[in-house]
């Protein structure tokens, strides 16, 4: 099989593929396991050969559609460092952070026939722990909101800023308070590796939720 | 026996926070299931009279007699603890009880412990019934010789299979591909079985009909957006995604016909194939394993996604899995043609969605279905996703002019080979030819 290396942009365009994809079925599953929005929005869905709970409502599938279609260019060019999540108490304090840690190596080599299906195995694992996650975390208070944020290394959004990917999408520099969290607990879910990707999920969560 | 598989079960659930279920633990402890569920019973019996540590909850199976409107089911159902009782009461019989699963966390839905199992079965493919406790003398794969009657009665005489064979090296490579990735789901008995054979009669069932020449490379040029293979799939997939977002219909039409030209080759190599029940069965799993009837034409698209690196192959299987899933509401002519090797039986799901909305297509399918066999089969399915009933009848048509009958049949076949030639590489033009079935039909 062919050795192809970071410069080839196709090869780039399909990890990007596959991880904005896996992002948005993370996000919906901790939107549905963590209880930030009423379970009826949601509805099963496949992915990976198994069933995940997707969001049926328009508006916040368009925001989590948008945000990842801005994301994308950045992990093509593996500017992305991680992905967060932040969920945010009424006082728009974080009281949980999930986080993908992602990175790609610098020279993709696709030795293994069978690559693809293995990623998707792993995939799996991680959407697997996702739903599981509840048992190690603290039941978050209720009326929660959550925002996506990114981490990008060196200068990548000042870009950014300057093409809209989406029109009137804007992305802004987070906020300290939400970019970092007190007294927080690291909590790791999943680590993946494999030969295009590797990913780490781990869960800040802050001590005292109430 | 000894109290070591407690330890093994304590270290599961607590310190990997995994979901126990009963299937899973037999498989990964080599014991019979009902060993199984006897190990995490006692489990759950000693960690609760040491009433310390972590909660843990537990998942039930329950099955009994119960009487609704008047008639009697028997229900099989997977429950919560909290609801085990009120399950029970509601109840005349309860047959069996059993523990499903342990796990910590305290799940929300069903989901996980689908996936659990999952990965559990797929590495055991070929014997995950080892510690079944359902049995069945009659359920022995088949023997070569069979197969190969199987396979024999299923292929048309090929008459141009030299002359095709070098155009579609790649294509059997795909579909060869497909086949071994099957394992990976819903596909396991289709991969172990044929990996050589669906290749070669792959080979020769897609010589036969030179549109299929057209229609696969159609496919594949229409999911090639660039040079590279892996960004085909992907530049479909993601291409597919974006649509799937604001309009479901969309989603299916796009679905449908971007399979609709890969559905010929990829079926015939299905059909060609011995494994009919298999693919039957398949196919039965797939659609319970769906669960979701409406979610049908979103996973057909949510599929193909992430499947596999290589673009025919990729292509191939997806259009394979999809076309399993998609003889749905083929059920009905089932019947009228009782030897057509791949015809689909259980699709139980899935139809009722397609079944509503096109009930003439339908009609007209079983009518047709005499003459088609399993060439209905290859096209049909893509078309029930999309809106109309004639596109239904696209897929019948074009594949069976080695025994239409019917005029009007032979008159939108001779516009579907034209039409489908004629379309490269471009959705519009798939829809282009739907507008143009519309006409005709």
């Amino acid at each position: 099989m062919a050795t192809l290396t970071r410069q080839d942009l196709n090869f780039g365009q399909v990890v990007a593929d596959i991880l904005c994809e896996f992002l948005e079925v993370a996000i919906h599953l901790i939107l549905y396991v963590r209880e930030i929005y009423p379970s009826g929005i949601f509805q099963k869905r496949k992915k990976y050969n198994v069933p995940v709970q997707m969001s049926c409502h328009p508006e916040l599938n368009q925001y989590i559609q948008d945000t990842l279609h801005c994301v994308k260019p950045l992990i093509q060019k593996n500017e992305a460092e991680k992905v967060v999540m932040v969920i945010m108490d009424k006082e728009h304090h974080p009281v949980e952070r999930f986080v993908f840690e992602i990175s790609q190596p610098p020279l993709l080599s696709i030795s293994s026939e069978t690559l693809l299906s293995h990623v998707e195995q792993l995939l799996r694992a991680m959407i697997l722990k996702i739903s599981v996650c509840d048992a190690v975390l603290d039941n978050n208070p209720p009326g929660c909101t959550f925002t996506l944020l990114v981490h990008t290394r060196e200068a990548a959004t000042r870009n950014m800023e300057k093409v809209q990917v989406i029109k009137d999408f804007p992305w802004i520099v987070a906020d300290e308070q939400e970019v970092h969290m007190e007294e927080a607990k690291l909590i790791p879910l999943k680590t993946m590796t494999s030969d295009i990707l590797k990913m780490q999920l781990y869960v800040e969560e802050r001590t005292q939720k109430n | 026996m000894d109290d070591l598989y407690l330890d093994n079960i304590d270290e599961f659930v607590n310190d990997q926070n995994k979901i126990v279920t009963y299937k899973w633990l037999s498989l990964t402890l080599g014991v019979h299931v009902n060993t199984a569920k006897q190990m995490l019973y006692h489990y759950l019996q000693q960690k609760r009279n040491e009433s310390s540590g972590t909660p843990l909850h537990a998942t039930y199976l329950v099955s009994g007699k119960c009487v609704e409107n008047g008639s009697t089911y028997h229900k099989v159902s997977v429950v919560r603890e909290d609801k085990l009782d009120a399950v029970k009461a509601k109840m005349d019989v309860t047959i069996s009880v059993h523990v499903y699963s342990v796990q910590r966390a305290e799940l929300k839905d069903s989901s996980p412990l689908y996936s659990t199992d999952y990965d559990a079965v797929k590495e055991n493919l070929k014997n995950c019934n080892k510690y079944s406790a359902i049995r069945c003398a009659a359920a022995v794969p088949l023997s070569s010789s069979e197969l190969q009657r199987a396979q024999e009665k299923a292929l048309v005489p090929p008459v141009e299979k030299e002359i095709s064979k070098p155009g579609f090296n790649e294509n059997t490579s795909a579909t060869s591909k497909p086949s071994a990735k099957q394992p990976a789901g819903i596909m396991g008995m289709f991969a172990s079985k044929n990996a050589s054979k669906s290749q070669e009669s792959s080979k020769e069932v897609k010589t036969e009909q030179k549109e299929d020449f057209s229609l696969v490379e159609t496919s594949k040029s229409k999911t090639a957006s660039k040079a590279n293979p892996m960004s085909n799939f992907f530049g479909k997939s993601a291409q597919k995604k974006a649509d799937e977002k604001p309009n479901k219909s969309i989603k299916e039409e796009m679905d449908s016909s971007s399979t609709a030209s890969a559905t010929a080759s990829l079926k015939q190599s299905q059909t060609s194939s011995k494994s009919e029940t298999d693919v039957k069965e398949e196919q039965s799993k797939v659609s319970k394993a769906l669960k979701v009837e409406s979610k049908d034409t979103r996973n057909k698209t949510k599929r193909p996604e992430v499947v596999d690196s290589d673009d025919e192959k990729m292509l191939s299987q997806q259009k394979k899995r999809r076309r399993i899933k998609k003889p749905q509401p083929d059920s009905s002519d089932e019947e009228v043609v009782p030897d057509s090797p791949p015809v689909p039986n259980v699709h139980t799901p899935s139809p009722k969605k397609q079944v509503k909305r096109e009930p003439v297509s339908h009609q007209e399918e079983s009518s047709e279905v005499k003459r088609r066999k399993r060439r209905r089969v290859l096209r049909s399915n893509t078309f029930v996703d999309e809106d109309g009933a004639f596109v239904t009848e696209k897929g019948y048509v074009s594949e069976s002019y080695s025994e239409s009958e019917e005029e009007p049949e032979s008159n939108s076949q001779a516009k579907d080979s034209s039409s489908l030639k004629q379309s490269f590489g471009k959705r519009e033009e798939e829809k282009k030819e739907e507008s143009e079935e519309d006409l005709c039909c």
